[in-house]
């Protein structure tokens, strides 16, 4: 299925470069996905997330001819969007426009064991410092940090995407967990979130939520 | 910190996706059409041309320098102005305006603009309506006509573009080859004998009412009738040329409901009709009406480098199993895999639309492959003896191009130059 799905690749892409709407289209649409959510885990609930998504697949599109077969179209197309993103929190000098959570936090931390939907809003609060933490890191730092700890991606490919080499990503990730341990030491909220206690994770798709 | 998969991803609804889609879309087409035309043939030898012209200028300044002070000192070249653009607005006649790389016949109070921006040609229509006779540009950028939000972009062709008064519909009708047509970010192929309209889209054309005499056309009938052009195709015939020539183009825009399914836009699911194991066949053209069918005689005779021979009876297995060697392994192996797919799928599958995808893409890839060249000639026999059109002429160039001193070379010189 691999062959069938690289040979694939490369005859859509090569439709693509004649300008094929259809193709473009495809190509759009068997990524988007993954390269959306890996966006949303690198910068968080962003305002400029459409922005972002359709930047990056023009920035594909447009360096498409540059795409030699020699990796894989779904790891071309990841390493441009993080490089997008790369770009954009250069640009932004850390400073993401991150959305604000709607309800309080305050309620969910006097009342942690009030109930599933506390758990959940104690859940979103936790991301939300996560993200403030993120925001204080490098840019480079803080991709590699998400990617591999958010994302879920080995170092080796965290470090292919960042253009880094494998030890000086292992050395971001590192020292990004660090930072956001020690930022959980001083907030119970984010210490709730990355350490629950008892080692019940907390998520947002809790089933028992109202 | 255990992190991994506990971020939920807030999922973009379908209006934003089908938003960002368009807009992707939109800008990936233009960055292909830019891409096509930075990475045209031509463009390589710009800088090398550009780079001589320097110093030769140099050379004449050197030589002028070391002339005795007494002489004359000679006036510096005057600088070479760029293109200009053209502005045409037609009197109460028709008037014909040859530019070079096409001839425009245009209605009365016609306005049309032309520049030359990066070597192509874009003729602004401003109202009016204009007939091109377009030669064949070859690894040229292509010429442009643009009427409205409408564009016309042509390879070499007979075709016209009416554009009314200049705020309405445009109608682009084809007489030879094919045009693409571009609205609204929407590509048409035009074939010869068909229609484009604004409103209608591609319809096939309803005869030559000028020649025919017939009534007003259904929309964007000239509004001044001016005196009927000559017959434009006797005007490019030499005097041998066989009498039955009209007879044939006559033929070939009857046949014009056809004209989609040429291999000119392949599709990757037409599906494979034909039975496997024999060579698909091509549209008959009766002998006594066909005037290349010894060109089609000596295309056949040409020989094709076979396919990597596996030991697979089956066509499907074998091209699976050319995928694997494709896609795991390097070099020559990889090369000779990708071209044994193309070869399968024409010669036994009977597949050309996903052969000629499978060759674009090996030409692409493996620009230095031992198989580069009889790929080339497989495009040209696969593209020519279904049509001889203006894709087997660009592919016959091509073939010429890169290999002129196959054995192969005088039957693409021949195809290039047929009518």
């Amino acid at each position: 299925v691999t062959a069938v799905l690289y040979v694939e690749d490369v005859l859509l892409v090569d439709r693509c470069l004649t300008g094929e709407p259809a193709a473009t289209r495809e190509l759009f649409r068997r990524h988007r996905s993954r390269v959306h959510a890996c966006l949303f885990r690198a910068l968080g609930s962003n305002r400029d997330m459409d922005d972002l998504l359709q930047e990056a697949f023009l920035q594909v599109f447009q360096s498409l001819r540059s795409w030699r077969a020699e990796a894989s179209l779904a790891t071309w197309i990841d390493r441009v969007a993080v490089r997008c993103a790369y770009r954009h929190l250069a640009q932004r000098q850390r400073r993401i426009a991150t959305d604000p959570l709607d309800d309080d936090a305050a309620g969910a931390l006097t009342a942690p064991e009030a109930g599933p939907g506390a758990r959940r809003q104690l859940a979103r609060d936790g991301v939300a410092r996560l993200y403030a933490v993120l925001d204080e890191l490098s840019p480079a730092a803080r991709l590699a940090f998400t990617l591999h700890e958010l994302d879920g991606r080995p170092l080796a490919e965290t470090a292919e995407l960042v253009g880094s080499s494998v030890t000086a990503t292992k050395l971001r990730v590192w020292r990004a967990r660090k930072r956001i341990e020690a930022a959980a030491a001083a907030d119970p909220v984010l210490r709730e979130f990355v350490e629950p206690a008892g080692g019940q994770v907390i998520r947002f798709d809790d089933p028992g939520a109202p | 910190v255990r992190l991994a998969g506990r971020i939920p991803v807030e999922p973009l609804d379908e209006e934003r996706l089908t938003h960002i889609e368009r807009r992707v879309v939109a800008g990936a087409v233009d960055a292909a059409i830019r891409g096509q035309r930075l990475h045209a043939p031509g463009r390589l030898l710009r800088p090398v041309i550009a780079a001589a012209a320097i110093a030769a200028a140099g050379a004449v300044g050197w030589a002028i320098r070391g002339a005795p002070a007494s002489e004359p000192v000679a006036e510096p070249a005057p600088v070479v102005p760029a293109a200009p653009e053209i502005h045409v607005q037609t009197a109460p006649q028709r008037s014909v305006v040859d530019i070079g790389d096409a001839r425009i016949e245009s209605d009365p109070d016609t306005a049309f603009a032309v520049t030359r921006p990066g070597g192509g040609v874009l003729i602004a229509v401003a109202r009016g309506k204009l007939e091109l006779e377009v030669g064949k540009r070859g690894a040229r950028p292509p010429l442009v006509v643009r009427a409205g939000d409408t564009d016309v972009v042509v390879v070499g062709t007979r075709f016209s573009v009416d554009y009314g008064d200049g705020s309405g519909d445009v109608d682009v009708r084809v007489t030879e080859g094919v045009v693409r047509v571009v609205h609204l970010q929407q590509e048409t192929p035009v074939a010869a004998g068909q229609e484009w309209r604004t409103r209608a889209g591609l319809v096939a054309m309803a005869g030559d009412t000028r020649e025919a005499g017939a009534g007003p056309l259904p929309t964007g009938e000239p509004r001044a009738a001016g005196p009927a052009p000559e017959p434009q195709r006797d005007r490019k015939r030499p005097p041998d040329a066989p009498e039955v020539l009209p007879t044939v183009l006559h033929d070939r825009r009857a046949a014009v409901p056809d004209a989609p399914a040429a291999p000119q836009a392949p599709t990757r699911s037409a599906p494979a009709t034909r039975p496997a194991g024999r060579e698909p066949a091509h549209p008959r053209v009766a002998v006594r009406d066909d005037p290349h069918v010894d060109l089609r005689t000596a295309i056949r005779a040409q020989r094709v480098e076979p396919a990597l021979d596996l030991g697979e009876p089956n066509p499907a297995s074998a091209v699976a199993r050319y995928y694997d060697i494709a896609a795991h392994r390097s070099g020559d192996e990889a090369s000779q895999a990708f071209y044994s797919i193309a070869a399968v799928r024409y010669f036994r599958q009977g597949n050309g639309a996903d052969a000629l995808q499978t060759l674009d893409a090996y030409v692409r890839r493996f620009p230095g492959g031992k198989e580069y060249r009889a790929a080339l000639w497989l495009r040209v026999r696969i593209l020519c003896l279904a049509r001889f059109d203006e894709a087997c002429r660009a592919a016959a160039y091509t073939y010429l191009h890169e290999a002129p001193d196959a054995p192969a070379a005088h039957i693409a010189e021949r195809l290039t130059q047929t009518e």
